[in-house]
């Protein structure tokens, strides 16, 4: 059995319907899409060896089945560039979710590379009710959430499906390269989008697939944080 | 495909049963039996009551097994809770399709009765149109059997719609439009009979050149989508969607799944199965008639010939928006322009043979710019003068027409002389619209189908 499929019955036979970030990124990179390097740490010491197994900078997050909104709970900590900086953060981070979410069953916390910054976007999946799965594509930030600037198509997509649905972004200058910037890698884009239809249709237990953000670079892309949703 | 030539009994019966005819004008089971004799079907008409003997002139039976011989298409308009019964009588008989105009069933809450009603007649070989419906017209048939107006216009459109107002207000108007149509048909509840059934039988009716669908949703979306990525192709469909999705009021935890509260997904749909989508009633008629113009597109490059410069500016403007490409002509056939207009014209696009212009002109230019192999598309602008003939004008542009089977839209803008000329071009299969705008959303819908069929 494929390891996503693994994952997403493990995460339904523990009864639940969010895949942890750890779990999200292995699916997401089963299908050959670029994620973050992620480790769990389970206490201070790993978290100090794994941050110098993935080199610094770093990111930490918290791993919580009873977190959903990590930040706003104290539960990430970014561009960590010393041990002595990881081995803090470790400790808020535990210290900060245990007092705001007292019951939460803490996993540990993630060791997360830390990725430049690039043209962020979003890759979503919902599993329409009357269509199935469907991907979505937007610019990150404020294009999403404010211009709701994102287009759409029934998964399984075509090469030229998604094409298309980078091109019917009216933000889509900013991948074009703007003010001197480079252009991303549409290729690159492309190849996330297939493959994300690939994951709706291969997974219908997924109901809602958030990949927010994605760094788009100039070669290549990232995912940084994964959002997975069964049901 | 056996279940598609099932609605061969729908479209071009050989025999009608109206199940519940009735003799009080103005009741719906004599609308539809006035509405079939007085349209003209050909086949065998028999009315149904058990207590009439005779309405219009035509002998009633009692029941369904008094009939002699078969029944090919059942047409019922009864209390629901006799419908069932109706169906076994006409299983006896035969039939092959039941148009259901009865409500009382899933739309009030009765499902359950609904699927009975499938079931039934599944189980006796026969197709389900409705139910919740006004009926179904086939013009090649010369068959009206609705309870809507009678003298619908012998066309090549279909028209298939969802709602029963909408379709019977748009039946009568096309008939105000001068619009012909091929069919109509009240899909109601879409029990059994849905968009892709008929997409499917239509796109194979020679009678029918579009395919127009007034839409709230569909049934089996999956299924939908790969009829219709096969239809559109070979008979392009303009869908008329309303009502936003029921996902909107969802709980979305995810950015993705609160963003696809819109119909965003619906509009993705169209654009990856090559329908196209209108916005308005008149844009899709609009579109529809443009396709029944049987012109073929096979690209963007668009010459815009008038005779005055702001029709020319405003149609422009619409063309740059939607897509259509203003060619810059090549230099013979500026030349070629040059020969029509007085020297203060403009042989550039817009092609502007100013306001001398009269019959000889337009048929030069117009016939000039269809005839040149760098150019896809022409639209004709007139602004009516004082000087000039509309009626001459549209003729002189059904001169330069023939022969060519390029896309070509045309606008009369002015008084009733214009709209008579509008009139006389669309009776001879030229699309006319008073309005630049509509005259290039026509040319642009025709040139969008071919963009997004060309790869289907």
């Amino acid at each position: 059995m494929p390891k996503g499929r693994e994952i997403i019955q493990g995460a339904i036979s523990e009864g639940r319907k969010v895949l942890l970030e750890p779990e999200a990124k292995a699916l997401i990179a089963d299908y050959g899409i670029p994620v973050t390097r992620v480790k769990v740490a389970k206490t201070e010491e790993e978290a100090v060896q794994f941050a110098r197994e993935i080199g610094l900078p770093v990111v930490l997050k918290i791993v919580s089945p009873d977190v959903l909104h990590k930040s706003d709970v104290g539960g990430v900590k970014v561009n960590l560039k010393t041990e002595e900086e990881v081995r803090r953060a470790y400790r808020e981070i535990i210290e900060s979710v245990k007092s705001k979410v007292p019951n939460a069953r803490i996993v540990g916390v993630l060791i997360q590379e830390f990725a430049p910054a690039g043209v962020e976007v979003i890759i979503g999946l919902i599993k329409d009710p009357q269509f199935g799965p469907t991907v979505m594509f937007g610019l990150g930030g404020v294009f999403v959430e404010v211009f709701r600037d994102v287009s759409f198509r029934v998964a399984p997509l075509t090469e030229r499906d998604a094409e298309e649905m980078i091109s019917e972004i009216k933000g889509r200058k900013l991948l074009e390269g703007y003010r001197g910037m480079e252009p991303v890698d549409k290729k690159a884009l492309v190849d996330a989008l297939v493959k994300v239809g690939q994951i709706g249709v291969e997974n219908p237990e997924i109901k809602e697939m958030d990949l927010n953000p994605v760094m788009a670079y100039p070669s290549g892309l990232k995912v940084v944080d994964a959002r997975v949703i069964l049901g | 495909m056996e279940s598609v030539r099932a609605l061969d009994a729908l479209f071009r019966p050989s025999s009608i049963a109206v199940i519940g005819a009735s003799r009080t004008p103005g009741k719906i089971g004599h609308e539809i039996l006035k509405n079939l004799v007085e349209y003209g079907y050909r086949g065998r008409i028999y009315p149904v009551n058990p207590k009439a003997d005779e309405i219009l002139g035509l002998r009633c039976y009692h029941s369904v097994s008094e009939i002699p011989g078969t029944v090919d298409l059942g047409v019922v308009s009864i209390p629901a809770r006799y419908v069932l019964d109706a169906i076994d009588d006409l299983g006896e008989k035969g039939a092959r399709a039941v148009a259901v105009i009865s409500s009382g069933f899933s739309e009030v809450g009765e499902r359950e009765l609904e699927e009975e009603l499938v079931r039934r007649a599944h189980e006796r070989g026969m197709r389900v149109l409705g139910p919740n419906i006004f009926g179904v017209v086939y013009t090649p048939a010369r068959m009206n059997a609705t309870f809507g107006p009678t003298k619908v216009l012998p066309g090549s459109i279909a028209f298939v719609t969802q709602s029963g107002a909408l379709g019977i207000a748009l039946m009568g108007w096309t008939i105000t439009e001068r619009i012909g149509l091929s069919a109509v048909v009240s899909v109601g509840n879409k029990s059994d009979i849905e968009d892709s059934d008929l997409l499917l039988w239509l796109s194979e009716d020679e009678d029918t050149d579009v395919i127009l669908v007034y839409m709230e949703g569909v049934k089996e979306g999956r299924r939908f989508m790969e009829v219709a990525r096969r239809v559109t192709p070979r008979k392009p469909v303009i869908v008329l969607k309303a009502g936003r999705s029921a996902r909107g009021s969802m709980a979305a935890s995810s950015h993705t799944g609160s963003l696809a509260g819109m119909d965003a997904v619906y509009e993705s749909v169209f654009r990856q199965t090559g329908i196209l989508r209108a916005y308005s009633v008149e844009q899709a008629f609009d579109w529809a008639r443009a396709f029944a113009s049987r012109r073929v597109p096979r690209g963007t490059r668009t010459v815009i010939v008038t005779n005055g410069g702001g029709a020319g500016v405003l149609a422009t403007d619409a063309a740059e928006l939607s897509g259509l490409d203003l060619l810059d002509p090549p230099e013979d056939l500026k030349e070629t322009f040059r020969s029509y207009m007085p020297p203060f014209g403009s042989p550039k696009n817009p092609v502007d043979l100013t306001g001398q212009a009269a019959e000889p002109e337009f048929e030069g230019a117009v016939r000039a710019a269809l005839e040149h192999e760098s150019v896809d598309n022409v639209i004709v602008l007139y602004c009516e003068t004082a000087v000039t003939d509309p009626e001459g004008i549209a003729r002189a542009v059904l001169r330069a027409a023939e022969g060519t089977d390029k896309p070509i839209a045309v606008m009369l803008m002015g008084g009733e002389r214009s709209e008579r000329a509008a009139d006389l071009l669309n009776s001879r299969g030229i699309p006319a619209f008073p309005t630049p705008e509509r005259a290039v959303g026509a040319v642009a819908a025709m040139v969008e189908w071919w963009k997004r069929t060309k790869n289907l």
